[in-house]
């Protein structure tokens, strides 16, 4: 045992670099596994212990204008598997009305395209909370700004936010941030303020405009579903979005789960290159090794034995990188947990994160552990022989390149032999490749995330369509007076390229169970024209229909299938054309360009494409202080940043930090690869010198053969990333159960086929020319003196 | 006859340990010299100084009147390609190669001949030093004798002016040694200028001249003339040789 801890010691003083090197891979993998563990476990309890605090509605639907309480009282109470509803009152106000004085400048939140919402603390359920996740009291005068609006705009506890409207001025000072379950996210287009119940009554009636979120709470929530058609059927307020419980967590967690989907691909390619660099790394060392082996073995130590003097040290150096590894993930976690903090809020790490690391950390301990004895198995097949006689290596396939270079006619000779050595000496070039190959993965993958995220198209998964503005209409007494208002700006404006105009009404079906459902088909000319579709296409004809995807999931049928629609006493057969993603209201509607003249609307919205010299922004605030109230104008680009604005934001962050890595990782690997490849080659380059070549020529063939991997990793990632790159993003978008099944990842050429390509391409080469400096020293004399 | 190589004022030290002091030669054109001394006389020192191979601390090493003791690395190793041939105690062919590879290699980096004519001349060299039929062979499964026959016909391959040998045969059993010497021999022969490190009387005695090293100076130098392979003559300059280095304790 002591001779065998002073081999280790004196090991560890002889080869500092391959060792640092092994623990630096140790502690890599063993952090990125914790740190995973870390975030993926703290996303979820974060977000489920908000949701359990603050107990968002299984079924929400909002309404504007009047309600009868008694009424939906009278329902609520008969219908079997309600455990609880609220009439909740929210007082509207716009972004305008909103001034914030703060300790370093004043602004006012005009330009918020959100929907801003006063109300007051509930009693028990869909409660607003602080970071600890605690009920947020609000004392008269005071202010909860919800965390949305506090990124948006970087405000601070203390400033003060005045509201005006009409005659009426309040000042009121930031006393909380609020996290709210539901409306967490610019995805949801309302955000909510609290204020004390005393200033709430205070400004009812004085400000704004009254909306009703009326909530439901099930035994299940996924009874919500079945209870939207009742409710909608019963004639109750429905003057707005319904929203149910699955959606509101899905627009609230998307921008987290997307950042834990990309860090968590990330860590796993990142943990499979440690433990192909430690094999590597083992491989290299125990080349270096193999005399003593030979010798050791030559005096009689038995195969154990050997193995167990070169297992100790490894153990001992996996125990040391796992400790450290898990101690970095532990006081690093919070970089990565930072936004789920701001957005899900501040929950201590429970034990059983604790536990669970630290079950993850002795696993990876343990896998090395397994992965070195697999390794070091290796020794058994080495003769003495081999090691002291012959002085082969552990590389089998060490014999000359067939293909004779004599038979070369043109090719320059360093080129030539680069060329040939990583062509048929392939398997001792495959860790490079291998690392570049998942770089490119690890950066492509949440690049094209980030574009397809970014670009206008994407809204079209959520099932609006790309226009310049949309127009909405929604329901409520004013509904057709408001409609003849918008067609009147419509016809009137000279700006206007084209418009289309989609009527809203509600018809029912069967669903899988054959029970009777309610679906929203939007119905126009133009319906359903340009979203993507997961199967089939856009209606055509008029006895074609299309569904989304949660409806077609719910009603169980795909395209081409026939529908039974159900309206004014009529039934009529649909061929349904295509299936498409949706994610708004709530992502159960449907698409058609029959005119169902027999029912009443429930909604009109236009998409609208303005002349190429029009202002777009300009237009939508023009045509919204014409129409007035009732009525919702959004410049659609101006929307979908705000909308999709927090993900890209947070993708962007990611998307920087991934790509230093993957290009410190290319450039670690190579200076690594190439420092044990050069000890291993120290021989050949100074026969080469000595025959006249000259530094230079052996740089270049280095050049060469690292450029060549470089590029097959480069384009085998480009492939991979064509490839697996949407079908990783698919599966995880199916397994998460949201409205959106397909995703076309966007591929931003200038991005994945020349900057990418070209920055791993120089950084390795870089990093190849900086290491072969160190072949200067490299001389014949010295290997004729060892 | 031409001079060569002119050695003047070479001195060399590693550190504090003076290797060589003031070393002063000429060799003429198709000479053949051999280099002897106890171990640490400085004799390998010596050839990879006026080889290239390593740099002189002081003094001039100039082939066919160019200073290559002051080169940068590009031009030196054109030197070494065009000019000079070396032979080491072992063959230190490339592993990646075959035998025929490892030959054409500095004719084709050379590019002064097309590569079929490359090709065509290490065919010749591979007849003449009797290795043709291990010539695709990989040099893991070919004797040392061959390997060391191998080394010299890459040595050979670019005609080069003067071919230097670091104890060529030491590694060789007695018969292989003297079929190397032989090819050597007739190598120095066809004109080519040869310079060899040797302890080995035997080889040295192949040698016209003889420089006898000593704590880094040359000590003495023995002509023995032109060696003509007559088995009874080499008999007799080996026992001169063994004569005169007797004289020097040797």
């Amino acid at each position: 045992m002591e001779m065998n801890w002073l081999i280790v010691k004196n090991d560890f003083k002889r080869n500092k670099v391959i060792n640092l090197a092994l623990l630096l891979f140790m502690m890599f993998s063993a952090g990125l596994a914790v740190s995973s563990v870390i975030m993926g476990v703290q996303t979820f309890t974060s977000i489920s212990e908000l949701y359990e605090k603050a107990q968002p509605p299984h079924f929400l639907q909002m309404h504007k204008g009047e309600i009868n309480q008694e009424k939906i009282d009278a329902f609520m109470s008969d219908y079997e598997g309600i455990t609880y509803w609220q009439t909740i009152t929210m007082i509207n106000v716009h972004g305008e009305s909103l001034t914030v004085v703060g300790n370093k400048d004043t602004y006012n939140l005009f330009d918020c395209r959100l929907g801003i919402g006063l109300v007051k603390q509930n009693e028990t359920k869909d409660l607003l909370l602080n970071s600890k996740h605690e009920k947020v009291i609000i004392d008269e005068g005071e202010i909860g700004i919800p965390v949305l609006l506090k990124e948006m705009y970087g405000m601070e506890i203390g400033d003060h936010v005045i509201l005006t409207h009409n005659d009426v001025q309040k000042k009121f000072v930031i006393k909380e941030f609020i996290l709210d379950s539901q409306m967490n996210s610019p995805m949801v287009s309302s955000t909510r303020i609290l204020l004390s119940h005393e200033d709430f009554d205070m400004l009812k009636g004085q400000v704004g405009e009254k909306e009703y979120l009326i909530e439901a709470y099930f035994t299940n929530s996924k009874e919500a579903s079945d209870f939207q058609t009742a409710y909608e059927n019963a004639g109750l307020p429905q003057n707005g979005q319904a929203v149910t419980y699955a959606m509101i967590f899905l627009l609230s967690a998307i921008t987290d789960i997307t950042t834990v989907f990309v860090l968590l691909l990330v860590s796993i390619l990142l943990i499979i290159v440690s433990f192909i660099c430690v094999k590597f790394t083992i491989m290299a060392a125990l080349e270096e090794e193999f005399t003593e082996i030979g010798t050791m073995k030559a005096i009689g130590l038995p195969f154990a034995d050997i193995r167990d003097i070169y297992l100790n040290k490894y153990r001992i150096l996996a125990m040391v990188g796992v400790i450290i590894g898990y101690i970095l993930a532990l006081s690093t976690s919070s970089i990565f947990t930072n936004h789920i903090r701001t957005t899900f809020g501040n929950i201590r790490m429970s034990p059983a994160v604790v536990i669970l690391s630290l079950v993850v950390g002795c696993f990876v301990f343990l896998l090395i552990n397994y992965y070195c004895k697999k390794v070091l198995k290796k020794i058994k097949k080495v003769t003495v022989v081999d090691a002291l006689v012959r002085g082969k290596g552990f590389d089998k396939d060490n014999g000359h390149i067939k293909d004779g270079l004599y038979k070369s006619k043109k090719l320059p000779v360093n080129w030539l032999m680069a060329i040939r050595e990583v062509f048929y000496k392939f398997k001792n070039w495959i860790i490079v490749f291998a690392v570049v190959l998942i770089a490119v993965l690890m950066i492509m993958v949440p690049v094209n995330l980030m574009n397809t995220f970014e670009v206008p198209e994407f809204i079209t998964y959520m099932g609006s369509s790309l226009e310049d503005i949309l127009i909405e209409v929604e329901n409520g007494e004013n509904l057709e007076t408001n409609y003849g208002r918008v067609i009147q700006v419509l016809e009137s404006d000279a700006g206007i390229e084209s418009y289309y105009e989609y009527r809203r009404v509600r018809v029912q079906t069967t669903d899988a169970e054959d029970e009777l459902k309610n679906l929203h088909i939007d119905s126009g000319d133009n319906s359903g024209n340009q979203l993507k579709y997961i199967s089939g296409k856009a209606p055509d004809e008029e006895n074609e229909i299309a569904i989304s995807y949660l409806n077609a999931n719910e009603i169980g049928k795909d395209a081409g299938d026939t529908i039974v629609l159900f309206y004014d006493d009529k039934e009529k057969e649909f061929v349904i054309s295509g299936i498409y993603q949706d994610v708004t209201s709530g992502g159960y509607t449907a698409k058609s360009k029959y005119d169902f003249s027999e029912l009443t609307s429930e909604k009109y919205s236009f998409s609208v494409n303005l002349k190429d010299n029009i202002e777009v922004e300009k237009k939508a605030d023009e045509w919204s202080e014409i129409i007035g109230p009732g009525v919702t104008v959004d410049p659609m680009e101006a929307f979908i940043n705000q909308t999709l604005g927090g993900v890209v934001k947070q993708l962007k962050t990611i998307v920087s930090l991934i790509v230093i890595i993957g290009a410190c990782l290319v450039m670690l690997i190579t200076v690594l690869f190439l420092k044990l490849r050069l000890a291993k080659d120290l021989s050949e380059i100074a026969v080469l010198k000595a025959i006249g070549f000259s530094e230079l020529d052996i740089k270049k063939q280095y050049l060469i053969k690292i450029g060549c991997i470089s590029i097959a990793g480069i384009l085998a990632g480009i492939i991979l990333t064509d490839v697996l790159g949407e079908k990783i993003v698919n599966l995880v978008l199916s397994i998460s159960g949201l409205g959106v099944k397909k995703v076309e990842l966007i591929v931003d050429p200038l991005v994945q086929y020349i900057l990418v390509p070209l920055l791993l391409l120089t950084l390795m080469l870089l990093a190849t020319w900086i290491v072969l400096r160190t072949i200067k020293r490299y001389n014949i004399i010295s290997i004729i003196n060892e | 006859m031409k001079t060569i190589l002119k050695v003047q004022n070479l001195c060399k030290s590693f550190e504090d340990t003076q290797v060589l002091n003031n070393i002063n030669f000429e060799v003429e054109e198709g000479e053949f010299i051999a280099i002897m001394g106890q171990s640490g006389s400085g004799k390998s020192t010596l050839l990879y100084s006026i080889s290239g191979m390593d740099r002189p601390t002081s003094g001039n090493v100039l082939l066919c009147g160019k200073d290559i003791s002051k080169l940068d690395d590009e031009k030196t190793s054109e030197v070494r390609l065009k000019q000079m041939g070396f032979i080491f105690q072992h063959s230190y062919l490339l592993k990646n190669l075959s035998i025929r590879d490892n030959i054409v290699l500095p004719g084709f980096k050379l590019g002064k001949l097309s590569r079929e004519q490359v090709n065509q001349n290490a065919d010749t060299l591979m007849v003449k030093t009797g290795i043709d039929s291990v010539a695709e062979h990989d040099i893991k499964k070919v004797s040392g004798g061959q390997l060391q026959r191998a080394a010299i016909c890459r040595a050979l391959i670019n005609q080069p002016d003067i071919l230097f040998g670091d104890e060529p045969t030491g590694a060789l059993n007695s018969s292989t040694s003297r079929e190397v010497l032989d090819i050597i021999n007739a190598v120095n022969t066809e004109g080519t200028t040869v310079i060899i490190v040797t302890h080995d009387v035997k080889v040295a005695a192949r040698a016209g001249t003889v420089i006898f090293l000593m704590d880094g100076n040359i000590h003495d130098k023995l002509t023995l003339g032109k060696h003509d392979g007559d088995e009874e003559k080499t008999l007799f300059r080996e026992k001169r040789l063994y004569e005169w280095l007797e004289e020097k304790a040797f």
